[in-house]
């Protein structure tokens, strides 16, 4: 961060598929040494263009220079210097962990040590297990040490703790972080707020294939301009309500019978929605506030939660 | 280099560490061997049981029925009465039956008359042709030789038997290639098309195609790993044959490996294909099955080719299987030389070829 080293150039990416637009030409750039996230709801795009960064689909229109080499045309020389761990992939279930490690290295003219990976990754105790054995935190961190056997500079993670329960999901935030340490350069996607704050440095925010927002966390929340959400329900549908009227109300949202206000006065906010509600007879329910998140400044941007349904 | 190496072993792995399927891949040639083999291995003779009614029982019908007994190619079942012996002949418990009337033995005494040969009854069963054709011989030459001697009849010519050894050829001889060869196809064509479907299907050759492994280097170490595989499966029934049946290899064990190792890649290759059509692991087998099964029944592998019907014959002729089967089956049972085969060679050749080149098109990494 410090440095601001340049170590992805993503210029002007497109990808469509017969008439859907998937990618509508991306731009954005990676320092080197950072952790940069890619978020988005499903469809957005971002699979999409981790996908093209590390060559596994060709780009109807742009390029990207990743470690400096140019993905259009020298594709073998970025796959020498990235590592990559796809969503959901499965491996070759009857080799063993030092198995499938060995395989992967020979693949690669460079390659670390294998027994001191096995370790960082805390995979020593199964070194001699079959993959089909392993846990699912078990085998995300081996995806994730097949990325890393050839020491690439950056590694590309494709929503790597979905389907994760909470420890395993902390396990390998550890792990993300170490590498950092490490001088790697991260670029992640996922759809997890929480885990998007923890770990990256910068944000990159995708919807129906744009770019619409990119910046560090703390300064995406602080862009929405409210440190404050509100939320509740009215108890008989009753949506006539001209809930921008309410007294410190930045703005608005909602998700199905659910509203979000927006504040900067948490307290003159409470007040006069409570005092609304009792005027016109309203019964408000599952009243909650909370601080803005980053859930809510995608809610904001795009209108639609991370996660739907 | 080493990726290849390391390929091969991890594919070899594999295969070695799916019990189920190596299992099962090696066992239902062997029981098909087994089973056909014990139950049409053998049948290479025709048993004739020949039953005698004596209505006679002279001193000359006496010696008639010995001479019967004598002759090693019959069984004799001697039968009281006429009746009962007919009803066998009918159930076809005998296939021939003979009746030596009242008064043989005094027509035979009486001097060599002018008139008409004494009428020796004897019945066979019309529906089964063949089998009564060699008996009736057999008795015709008995009956011949007895009329000779009453004569005292002096050859002028005789025939002088030289017994020429020919391949003593049984049904096993005949099944043991195909089998091989039927092997080879399955799992081959089968096993690489529903693999590599598989494995496409569940991201693992995406994952693949994310480093810098070429795929060339994927599908060598791939041909590599199922020719060692399959070389020793076939070296297995081979030995089964050999030990349990006594089928032998008469031409070079050369001229074998080289169409084992033909076969495994002309299979292997429309193996490839089909993984390329196939969208997922679940079509893949069907796919297969339906270019497999007709191949099966066609191809020589149970029956000879030339048993099939007139119309079929130019499909059977372009078709892999039939010249697999039928070099394997030249090599081992006549002892034919490669260069002798090369009209077989040079097909399969043309299948591995061709098939690599339309697999080359079709062959997708996702």
């Amino acid at each position: 961060m410090d440095s601001q080293e340049e170590i992805i150039r993503v210029i002007n990416l497109v990808k469509t598929y017969g008439d859907f637009t998937a990618v509508k030409g991306v731009e954005f750039q990676v320092h080197k040494g950072e952790v940069f996230g890619l978020l988005g709801p499903n469809g957005a795009g971002k699979t999409t263009t981790l996908e093209m960064l590390v060559g596994l689909r060709k780009p109807d229109q742009g390029t990207a220079i990743v470690g400096g080499f140019d993905i259009t045309k020298e594709l073998k020389k970025v796959k020498e210097v990235i590592g990559v761990q796809l969503q959901s992939t499965s491996l070759f279930e009857l080799l063993t962990v030092e198995e499938i490690l060995h395989l992967y290295a020979s693949f690669y003219p460079k390659q670390v040590s294998i027994p001191s990976l096995i370790e960082e990754m805390l995979l020593a105790e199964k070194r001699k297990s079959r993959i089909k054995s392993l846990s699912g935190g078990q085998k995300q961190r081996l995806a994730i040490a097949l990325a890393l056997v050839h020491d690439p500079w950056i590694i590309f993670l494709d929503e790597p703790t979905t389907g994760l329960d909470p420890q395993a999901r902390r396990t390998l935030w550890d792990i993300i972080l170490q590498l950092k340490k490490q001088g790697k350069t991260i670029v992640l996607t996922t759809h997890y707020m929480d885990e998007a704050h923890v770990l990256c440095d910068r944000i990159a925010i995708m919807n129906q294939g744009e770019l619409i927002a990119l910046d560090t966390p703390s300064q995406l929340v602080k862009n929405l301009q409210s440190d404050s959400a509100v939320e509740f329900r009215f108890q008989n549908e009753s949506s006539e309500v001209e809930l921008h009227e309410i007294e410190g109300v930045t703005k608005v949202g909602n998700q199905k019978d659910v509203f979000v206000l927006y504040t900067d006065d948490l307290q003159l906010t409470l007040t006069s929605l409570i005092h609304m509600a009792s005027d016109k007879q309203l019964k408000l329910t599952d009243l909650q506030t909370r601080t803005a998140t980053l859930e809510d400044v995608f809610l904001h941007m795009t209108g639609r939660r991370l996660r739907e349904g | 280099m080493r990726a290849y190496w390391q390929l091969t072993l991890s594919q070899l792995r594999i295969f070695l560490r799916n019990r189920q399927v190596l299992f099962w891949t090696l066992a239902f040639p062997l029981f098909l061997m087994v089973i056909l083999g014990s139950f049409l291995g053998n049948g290479n003779g025709i048993s004739l049981t020949i039953g005698v009614v004596d209505q006679d029982q002279s001193f000359q019908s006496k010696e008639f029925l010995t001479t019967l007994i004598e002759n090693k190619a019959l069984t004799v079942q001697i039968e009281k009465s006429e009746n009962k012996a007919l009803n066998k002949l009918k159930k076809d418990d005998l296939q021939l039956v003979v009746v030596i009337p009242k008064g043989y033995g005094a027509s035979l005494s009486r001097p060599p008359a002018k008139n008409a040969p004494y009428l020796l009854p004897v019945y066979f069963n019309e529906t089964n042709i063949a089998v009564t054709q060699v008996g009736l011989q057999v008795v015709n030459n008995l009956v011949d030789g007895i009329s000779k001697e009453k004569l005292d009849y002096h050859p002028v010519v005789v025939m002088d038997m030289k017994g020429v050894e020919t391949l003593n050829l049984k049904y096993i001889d005949f099944l043991i290639p195909g089998i091989v060869a039927m092997m080879i196809m399955s799992n081959n064509m089968n096993g690489v098309a529903g693999q590599i479907a598989a494995w496409r299907e569940r991201g693992i050759l995406r994952r693949m195609q994310g480093t810098t492994l070429k795929a060339s280097t994927f599908i060598a170490a791939q041909i590599t790993a199922r020719l060692v595989l399959n070389g020793m499966q076939a070296l297995i029934v081979l030995g089964v044959g050999h030990l349990i049946f006594g089928v032998e290899v008469r031409g070079s064990w050369f001229t074998l490996i080289s169409f084992v190792i033909l076969g495994i890649l002309a299979f292997m290759a429309i193996g490839f294909i089909i993984a390329g059509i196939a969208k997922t692991p679940e079509s893949a087998a069907p796919i297969a099955g339906f270019l497999s099964f007709p191949m099966l029944f066609l191809g020589g592998v149970f029956f000879p080719i030339k048993n099939m019907p007139e119309f079929l014959q130019p499909i059977i002729q372009i078709l892999p299987i039939a010249h697999l089967s039928h070099a394997l089956r030249e090599t081992m049972n006549v002892g034919a030389s490669f260069m002798s085969l090369g009209t077989e060679a040079l097909i399969l050749g043309g299948w591995l070829v061709g098939a690599f080149i339309i697999a080359s098109f079709t062959f997708k990494w996702e």
